[in-house]
């Protein structure tokens, strides 16, 4: 497995993709810290009682629409390797199976978003500091659950991009799916909790349910995995 | 013994669309030997390539490999094959040494060295370390090739390898292959739809045509087979064909074309004779070699197609 991620990394040299992991939560922490900046004082007061929380609420309404779109995107350019010259013919040939070929496409996606994400992590501390927050006070499990627990709650979402970006050669198809689903996530943030049970809604919904969300974004998130890996099993190739 | 038939396939057949574009193909190549796959366009070369390295199963029938079959050992089997389906894959980003190692890291057993080795068959070492996207046709096929070669693999399967190749790298890759059994110890399988070409390097031929196997033995077999023609180029053919005829001449009309068979001199020169005379406008005498074509029209009398 630690060969299929190096070749897969390997094939990442030179590209955009780098740039965007930085530049996604380098860009949700900057503009916070800008608007903290225009209206220090107002902030400082109103966040008072809890600032480390407020903090994360900030960050992550902004992070988790970075995340699902960085989702769509770095899954798309993941799986565009392959298709620019149709690889995947020279690739399926190799003497490895094509389940561990899909973890390692899906394993090199994940692994880049996790570190947008721990970068997103660092970033909200430092911003924390900046601001004056005590690092005594900072609420640890609600920060590895505002960041890892966003991404967890995303991982169905994180599936079904990998899987329509591998199996359909036309990346404006999954661009137009994930952007979509965006739209609906945004939609539905701020829903009755009767839609609870929408995937979309679990990135948002994790700072307020965190079991339930991380829990069911796993499960579903295994189950369009899963599926994603049987299809590319059966796919004709090339 | 067993694994001295490397590639096996019993019934192999691929039903696209209610068609069957690959139909109960009989492959059965030899170690050591470097089997010439012909077929016209579409003829279904690329598609059972495909099913032997099991990037598409078959509707029916069966592969083997090394005299397995292919759907249970996959991953192993797979290890001992190279291959170049259809073109060449590469990543453009990344240069030719960078290439080969994302698929050397996927290829167990096999040193960083050898990527210099395979470069340096294929004539890259100067240009290793350019992006790949910046490379000729030529150059991106002999890349595919250094790939196929980079498992030191016992079966080569090779589709079309000379395409998109000038001249020189035409010649360059065919001595290349023809070295390759008595080098390595390998085994070739290549497709092609000249006959010309494949000829200089085949021992064994398989010739596919609409998905059937219609002829399967050594070259020299083929080349018995292959009739000489006369081809004779004119305006109105028709009634050359009945002149022709009438007169006692042997000639067929195919693909539009008039043929009479390779003869001697004088009876040539007296048909030639013959259509002038009669006021037929002869542009072209020539002669037929063993061309795909002719050897297609012979072998699906007359009314093989291309
Ligand atoms: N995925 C597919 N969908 C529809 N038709 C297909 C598909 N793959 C192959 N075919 C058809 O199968 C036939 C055989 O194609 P194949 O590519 O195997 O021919 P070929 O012998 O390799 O031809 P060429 O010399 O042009 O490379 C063609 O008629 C082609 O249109
Ligand atoms: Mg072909």
């Amino acid at each position: 497995m630690g060969n299929i991620l190096a070749s897969e990394f390997l094939k990442l040299r030179r590209k955009m993709v780098w740039f965007l992991v930085v530049i996604g939560p380098t860009g949700v922490i900057a503009l916070q810290a800008l608007n903290y900046g225009l209206r220090f004082d107002f902030l400082m007061k109103q966040y008072a009682s809890d600032p480390w929380g407020y903090l994360m609420i900030n960050v992550s309404n902004l992070l988790v629409p970075a995340l699902l779109m960085g989702m769509t995107i770095i899954s798309s350019m993941i799986a565009s390797l392959e298709h620019q010259t149709n690889a995947w013919k020279q690739t399926v040939a190799l003497p490895v199976g094509r389940t561990r070929l899909y973890l390692g496409k899906f394993g090199v996606t994940a692994l880049l978003l996790l570190g947008s994400t721990t970068l997103a992590m660092v970033g909200t501390i430092l911003l924390g500091l900046l601001l004056g927050h005590e690092l005594e006070a900072l609420p640890w499990k609600s920060l590895l659950i505002a960041m890892y627990g966003s991404f967890l709650s995303a991982l169905p979402y994180l599936a079904v991009q990998v899987w329509l970006s591998v199996a359909i050669s036309n990346q404006a198809v999954p661009l137009t799916i994930g952007i979509a689903g965006l739209v609906v996530s945004i939609f539905v943030l701020n829903g009755p909790s009767s839609l609870d049970w929408l995937p979309w809604k679990w990135p948002f919904l994790v700072r307020a349910e965190p079991m339930y969300s991380m829990v069911a974004g796993l499960l579903t998130g295994a189950v369009f995995y899963l599926l994603g890996t049987i299809h590319f099993v059966r796919k004709d190739v090339g | 013994m067993m694994t001295d038939i490397v590639i096996e396939t019993k019934g192999l057949t691929k039903t696209i669309g209610g068609r069957n574009v690959v139909d109960k193909l009989d492959l059965k190549i030899k170690r050591g030997e470097i089997y010439g796959f012909l077929g016209p366009n579409g003829a279904g070369k690329t598609t059972t390539i495909r099913m032997l390295l099991g990037l598409t199963k078959p509707s029916s029938g069966e592969v083997r490999l090394f005299g397995k079959s292919i759907g249970k050992e996959r991953v192993a089997l797979l290890r001992k094959v190279g291959s170049l389906v259809e073109y060449p894959s590469y990543y453009g980003h990344l240069n030719a040494i960078e290439n080969l190692e994302t698929i050397r890291l996927l290829l167990p057993g096999v040193k960083k060295s050898r990527i210099d080795e395979v470069l340096s068959i294929v004539r890259l070492t100067k240009d290793a370390k350019r992006m790949v996207k910046g490379y000729s046709l030529g150059m991106k096929q002999r890349l595919g090739i250094a790939a196929a070669l980079l498992g030191e693999p016992e079966l080569l399967i090779l589709d079309e390898p000379t395409n998109g190749l000038d001249p020189s790298g035409i010649i360059e890759i065919r001595e290349l292959i023809r070295s390759m059994p008595a080098r390595y110890g390998l085994t070739v399988l290549l497709s092609s739809h000249l006959l010309s070409e494949v000829g200089q390097m085949a021992t064994e031929v398989g010739i596919v045509t609409k998905g059937k196997l219609i002829f399967q033995d050594q070259l020299e077999v083929l080349k018995g087979r292959s009739k000489q023609q006369i081809h004779i180029g004119l305006d109105d053919r028709q009634r050359a064909l009945s002149l022709l005829h009438a007169n006692g001449f042997k000639a067929e009309l195919s693909g539009g074309s008039l043929y009479v068979p390779q003869g001697d001199d004088k009876r040539i020169a007296a048909i030639v004779r013959m259509l002038v005379q009669q006021g037929l406008e002869v542009s072209r005498v020539e002669e037929q070699g063993d061309s795909l074509e002719s050897v297609f029209l012979h072998m699906t009398g007359g009314e093989g197609e291309l």
